[in-house]
């Protein structure tokens, strides 16, 4: 730090200038990553009729209409029911992968990582329309709720899969040995000291999984059924135009996906604290052992 | 690996004697088949409803059209169909060129960003000014497109504040591609800042400091010094943000007009009027500059992951 201090008085003027200019950029940059969301939210808040400027009053009139819409009330139904499904594949799916990347030395593990990883890296638009056309002309299944819930799935394992295995990487093993050597069999290994560590990330990559399919689009749109969730209605609806209802409804869905991203940081931090304690507790224990066991030695 | 440490762990255990061994011996057996058995639902997923899927959609590229129907009879008439019709090849070329204008955009509208995030702010207040730049990110991409249609649109918040000042909005703002370009810089800004910014935070600024030292201007230390160092995060990032750029239908469709159309609306539009041959041919062309793009960058990308440890 001090070295830096140093070297800045040096380069002098030109460089608090650079230094300056930067920081103003990086004002403009935040105005232009929050100006549209505010907006957006603002706008649902107004009394115009037509969902756009000028705004000529607040109300919350579009809120409440939101009790009344029956198509609206059920795409939300749609899409959480969806959400919580695809959620609950992707978490399973995700997890069990994450363990075998991680812990087997199975020979083209890294051709497994790329081929488990290639769903996010290729365009949604690719992944939509081939299963499509698996699913309409190669199976001859009709497009339906169950159809959009796999396409989801496809893209939102992934995402699962690299948080668990991020933790897995970072998995201290020799506490599983121990509770091997300690007569535990590997059921109650997993349960009682794999599990609780891991606990964080499988949640941290439901909850993500959770609010992708809530704002998925780009799959969705191709092989959606009759049955439409949020993203499509908002979609269909603002093709004639944008209506405070469906601000209103961006509002809502802004901060349910915020609120679950802004849980998905906190659990993390309220599970590890229990995990530490029985850490911390099962470490005592330990102390206190060992020095019976070098003395039996 | 366990092999090794596990009997030096177990060392005065061992001397109890050998059933306890075989006993760790089956239970390494079985944790070992536990270990693969959890490909298996990925194995499912992936493999019927995304490799299957994808190798159909190579087929049928090479399949015949018959009314709404393919039938496999291998041809190569789906390309020469989609390269001899002049709108489809110039959509192709206007595409690689609008998503190469928007990926330059946007790594150098988010390099100067990054540069001051990683070397300016205080390593107390990177990680929640990082933070806020992924916020967005977590907002509906379908809401983000439209809150610009809002913005941008006829009588949106834009011409409006030109009109107090007395202006009239021009036209190419919005239906139009600079509004696709500039919609799609907004959309994929935080993949590229978070890419350059885990690769500056690697960066020895010291170095920085002695170029300047031996009397290099700041933009010449910054090119001399700097660039060719962090060359592999500035690869991934545009790798980041030219993929999903390349198959964008949705920001073109709300913001882009006739003009603004993209490869992606190509392919939406032949699967949903069932011209699956020729829509398969389209999306193959697109997987193929992916593809190629991934092969040719492998070894940076590959060399930005060593870095990243």
């Amino acid at each position: 730090m001090a070295g830096e201090a140093n070297a800045v008085e040096i380069v002098s003027r030109s460089s608090r200038l650079v230094r300056g200019a930067l920081t103003g950029w990086a004002w403009v940059i935040y105005i232009f990553l929050f100006a549209p969301i505010v907006l957006l939210i603002m706008l649902s808040f107004n009394k115009n009729r037509y969902g756009t400027f000028p705004i000529t009053g607040w109300t919350l009139h579009w809120f409440t209409g939101i009790a009344s819409n029956p198509d609206l009330q059920s795409a939300i139904k749609t899409s959480l029911r969806v959400a919580l499904e695809v959620t609950l594949i992707s978490t399973v799916v995700g997890t069990a992968a994450a363990f075998s990347l991680v812990r087997s030395r199975l020979p083209f593990r890294g051709a497994f990582r790329i081929a488990f990883i290639l769903p996010i890296m290729i365009p949604g638009v690719l992944i939509g329309v081939s299963l499509l056309t698996f699913l309409r002309q190669g199976l001859g299944i009709p497009l339906s709720i169950e159809t959009v819930i796999i396409g989801q799935s496809v893209y939102t394992t992934p995402f699962v899969l690299l948080i668990v295995a991020s933790r897995l990487e970072g998995f201290d093993r020799s506490l599983e040995r121990a509770a091997s050597d300690l007569g535990a069999n590997w059921l109650r290994t997993f349960r009682y000291v794999v599990l609780p560590l891991i606990a964080p990330a499988v949640l941290a990559g439901a909850l993500f999984a959770f609010t992708l399919s809530l704002d998925e689009f780009v799959i969705t749109f191709f092989i959606i059924g009759p049955e439409v969730t949020l993203p499509i209605y908002i979609y269909t609806q603002i093709k004639f135009g944008i209506t405070p209802a469906i601000n209103a409804v961006a509002t809502l869905l802004i901060i349910t996906s915020l609120a679950i991203t802004a849980l998905g940081l906190l659990i993390p931090r309220l599970v590890r604290i229990p995990v530490r304690r029985v850490r911390t507790r099962r470490a005592r224990k330990m102390q206190r052992a060992a020095p019976a066991a070098s003395s039996s030695a | 690996m366990t092999a090794s440490t596990t009997p030096a762990s177990s060392g005065p255990r061992a001397v109890v004697g050998a059933p306890a061994r075989r006993g760790s011996r089956v239970r390494r057996g079985v944790v070992t088949l536990s270990q693969y058995t959890g490909f298996a639902p990925a194995m499912v997923l992936f493999g019927l409803f995304f490799a299957a899927p994808m190798a159909l959609i190579v087929a049928y590229s090479f399949w015949t059209q018959e009314g709404y129907k393919v039938v496999s009879d291998w041809t190569f008439a789906n390309y020469q169909s989609v390269f001899n019709t002049p709108v489809y090849v110039n959509t192709f070329l206007v595409t690689l060129w609008m998503t190469a204008a928007a990926t330059a955009l946007t790594l150098a509208i988010a390099f100067p960003f990054s540069y001051w995030l990683a070397r300016y702010v205080s390593r107390r207040w990177q990680r929640p000014l990082l933070f806020l730049v992924i916020l967005p990110f977590w907002v509906s991409y379908l809401l983000r497109v439209t809150a610009w249609t809002i913005i941008l649109g006829n009588n949106g918040a834009l011409s409006r504040l030109l009109g107090v000042v007395g202006l009239s909005t021009p036209s190419w703002l919005l239906y139009d591609r600079p509004a696709v370009i500039f919609v799609l810089v907004y959309l994929y800004f935080p993949f590229a800042a978070l890419t350059l910014f885990a690769a500056l935070e690697r960066f020895d600024w010291r170095q920085m400091h002695a170029a300047m030292d031996l009397g290099a201007t700041h933009p010449r230390a910054v090119r001399t010094v700097m660039l060719p160092q962090i060359k592999p995060g500035i690869t991934t990032a545009v790798i980041f943000v030219f993929i999903p750029i390349l198959g964008e239908y949705l920001t073109p469709e709300l913001v882009g007009g006739t003009r603004g159309v993209m490869i992606g609306n190509l392919v939406d539009n032949f699967f949903q009027e069932a011209q699956y041959a020729e829509g398969a041919a389209i999306a193959i062309l697109i997987a193929a500059v992916v593809i190629i793009l991934l092969l040719i960058f492998r070894r940076s990308l590959e060399v930005g992951e060593t870095y990243g440890g």
